[in-house]
């Protein structure tokens, strides 16, 4: 049953003989759907490329999880982190307590928080901290508690004089000043306690992802679990708004490319009026001649989009590998435009493809059904 | 205009078409022409009947009707003993695909197909196997004398070409019922006498039933039956063949 339709489908398609526009506008059409789809395939690959870099940038600077007390201030105490130590040695584990102290410099006093970190060794500044207060890497501080001394003088706070060890960057959107310290510091300044917050850091930054669900299950009951995408949550949403957009705005292309096979298609069904009559009158159904258009579209728009698809993938595989578009150096993270082909965007672009072809073909192929066939017998 | 007709056939039983107080008409309000005004008919199995009549008086809108093509405003059409108008309309195309050969007056085969795909074109819209359907049409074309033309597209071939071509893919489904819309119409005399030849050499050799609606009198009168249709009345006259 489904070969006469191929075969009628095909000659017109493909057309042998006379009526050769016919072939040539299908071509177009074609040619249409396929630049569509290579558009798509190339620009998600574009945006795939430059995203998977930037996650790349981010595991390799941030935190890939965070434990932190459901309830309260502090985490539950036990021996559960020891353990945890023990059993990922993949995993840097830095626990952290602390509270608010103020830092002085030579800019000033600025209120921050310190937090205690059992695995550090030296003084660590945030880069907010660093501007507020004028230093860097080297600089001497002074950080003050609110825990009060009584001296001769009467009650002063506790003060230590420190030197900088490193100057830490910030994670975008973060404007919290922090020094961090070892414990030994921390502790003479703070009631300490129980450590507030344990950040994770897989030692291989492309396990950033996994992080939170390997520690999930051993972790005790109060302990929340902040995985890498709810840490960067606002980046990556942004990221994936982009992707979305711009995707939705090049699959315009398509939209565009089957409004185009679409006329085709019209153009073709009142070419073919005769013929369809006669093709009726010789005994095939009107849901038959629907289904030869439909198949006609599906084989214009999805045969175009397929090979689109196929070209789009290439290209982009190409330009990648031969880093062909290079970038100004110093201003991106990498050296030259990545592409990067994924199997998901290469089965949005073919479903995209198909449904467009599939809409397109409705409309055409319901009217060449419902012609009368008198009219086209008589119609020459 | 209109024909009212009071036709029985010719002493013979055992009808293969028979239509009662047909009615057709075209158009509606002032445009509306009544061109079939409750046409009786029977033909009877094997019979060959020749329509003739002016042009204009509705010998197509008949045929159109007979072969499932169009469907009439009042009256019943019985067709193999059933009445066509209970049949869906997939069955009105199985029908017109198995059943009923119809060689139509304009426009004979599908000019991007080569003769012998144009003759194969009915069995292969019934499902028919390519190799089947391609076998089937190539004896049909030698039986209508086209046998080296087989592979040649319809603009290569004359008039009178086409239209044995046009009465093979009628005849390649094995219908019982045969109805031709001025085979020989477009045709030179020669030409007419070799189409006439070869309808009803096929009609006599298949056991067809035959309906051919032409202009020319002498072909009609070597039909069995004549059904004339004038502006008004319906006359018939009956042949010894
Ligand atoms: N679709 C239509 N709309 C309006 N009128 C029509 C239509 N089809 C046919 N007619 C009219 O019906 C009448 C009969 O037409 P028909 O084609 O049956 O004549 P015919 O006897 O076959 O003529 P010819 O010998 O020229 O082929 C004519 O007057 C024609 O104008
Ligand atoms: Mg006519």
């Amino acid at each position: 049953m489904r070969s006469v339709l191929g075969f009628v489908a095909g000659r017109y398609l493909l057309g042998l003989r006379r009526r050769t526009h016919v072939a040539a506008v299908s071509a177009i059409s074609f040619g249409a759907m396929a630049l569509g789809a290579a558009a798509l395939v190339v620009t998600l690959a574009l945006l795939e490329g430059f995203q998977s870099t930037i996650r790349a940038q981010l595991a390799e600077a941030g935190t890939h999880a965070e434990l932190r007390p459901r309830v309260g201030r502090a985490l539950p105490e036990g021996d559960w982190l020891a353990r945890l130590r023990k059993r990922h040695p993949e995993l840097e584990v830095r626990a952290s307590a602390g509270g608010a102290v103020w830092c002085l410099g030579p800019d000033g006093a600025v209120p921050a928080e310190l937090e205690a970190v059992d695995t550090l060794s030296r003084i660590e500044v945030n880069r907010v901290l660093a501007a507020r207060l004028g230093v860097g890497a080297g600089s001497e501080i002074t950080i003050a508690s609110p825990r009060l001394v009584l001296t001769p003088l009467g009650p002063v706070p506790t003060r230590r004089r420190v030197v900088v060890g490193i100057v830490n960057p910030v994670q975008p959107g973060d404007d919290r000043a922090v020094v961090f310290a070892p414990v030994s510091v921390g502790a003479a300044l703070l009631d300490l306690g129980a450590p507030r917050r344990v950040v994770l850091r897989a030692k291989d930054p492309r396990q950033a992802w996994r992080v939170a669900s390997v520690v999930q299950g051993e972790v005790p009951e109060g302990v929340e679990v902040v995985s890498f995408a709810a840490l960067n949550r606002p980046l990556l949403a942004a990221l994936a708004l982009e992707r979305a957009m711009i995707g939705f705005g090049v699959a315009l292309v398509m939209v565009v490319a089957a409004l185009n096979l679409l006329c085709n298609l019209a153009l073709l069904a009142a070419e073919k009026r005769a013929d369809v009559a006669l093709l009726t009158a010789l005994g095939m159904t009107p849901s038959r001649v629907r289904r030869l258009f439909l198949l006609l579209g599906l084989g214009v728009g999805a045969l175009g989009g397929v090979l689109g698809t196929a070209l789009g993938g290439v290209a982009a595989e190409v330009l990648d590998r031969t880093h062909a578009l290079p970038l100004p150096r110093g201003v991106f993270i990498v050296s030259h435009v990545p592409f990067r082909v994924t199997p998901a965007s290469v089965a949005i672009v073919l479903t995209v493809s198909l449904v467009a072809a599939l809409l397109a073909s409705i409309a055409p192929a319901r009217a060449a059904s419902r012609r009368d066939v008198l009219e086209g017998l008589r119609y020459e | 205009m209109g024909s009212l007709a009071r036709i029985t056939g010719c002493g013979m039983s055992d009808e293969l078409v028979v239509a009662h107080g047909l009615r057709k008409g075209y158009g509606a309000g002032e445009r509306r022409v009544e061109v079939l005004w409750g046409l009786d008919l029977a033909v009877a199995h094997g019979e060959m009947l020749a329509v003739v009549g002016p042009s204009g008086v509705g010998k197509s809108t008949l045929l159109h009707l007979l072969g499932l093509l169009d469907r009439p405003d009042a009256g019943e059409l019985r067709l193999f003993g059933i009445d066509v108008a209970a049949l869906s309309v997939d069955e009105r195309a199985r029908w017109r695909n198995r059943r009923i050969g119809f060689v139509f007056q304009f426009h004979a085969l599908l000019p991007e197909f080569t003769l012998e795909e144009n003759v194969a074109m009915p069995l292969l819209i019934a499902g028919e196997g390519h190799s089947t359907a391609f076998a089937a049409a190539a004896e049909l074309i030698e039986e209508v004398g086209l046998g080296p033309r087989r592979s040649h597209f319809p603009d290569e071939l004359s008039g009178g070409e086409q239209q044995r071509g046009s009465v093979a893919r009628a005849l390649v489904a094995k219908p019982e019922l045969l109805l031709a819309d001025e085979p020989t119409g477009n045709l030179d005399a020669t030409n007419a006498e070799h189409l006439f030849g070869v309808l009803r050499q096929l009609h006599l050799s298949r056991r067809l039933t035959s309906v051919i609606v032409t202009h020319n009198e002498a072909l009609a009168g070597r039909c069995g039956r004549t059904l004339r249709l004038t502006g008004a009345t319906v006359e018939e006259a009956c042949s010894k063949t």
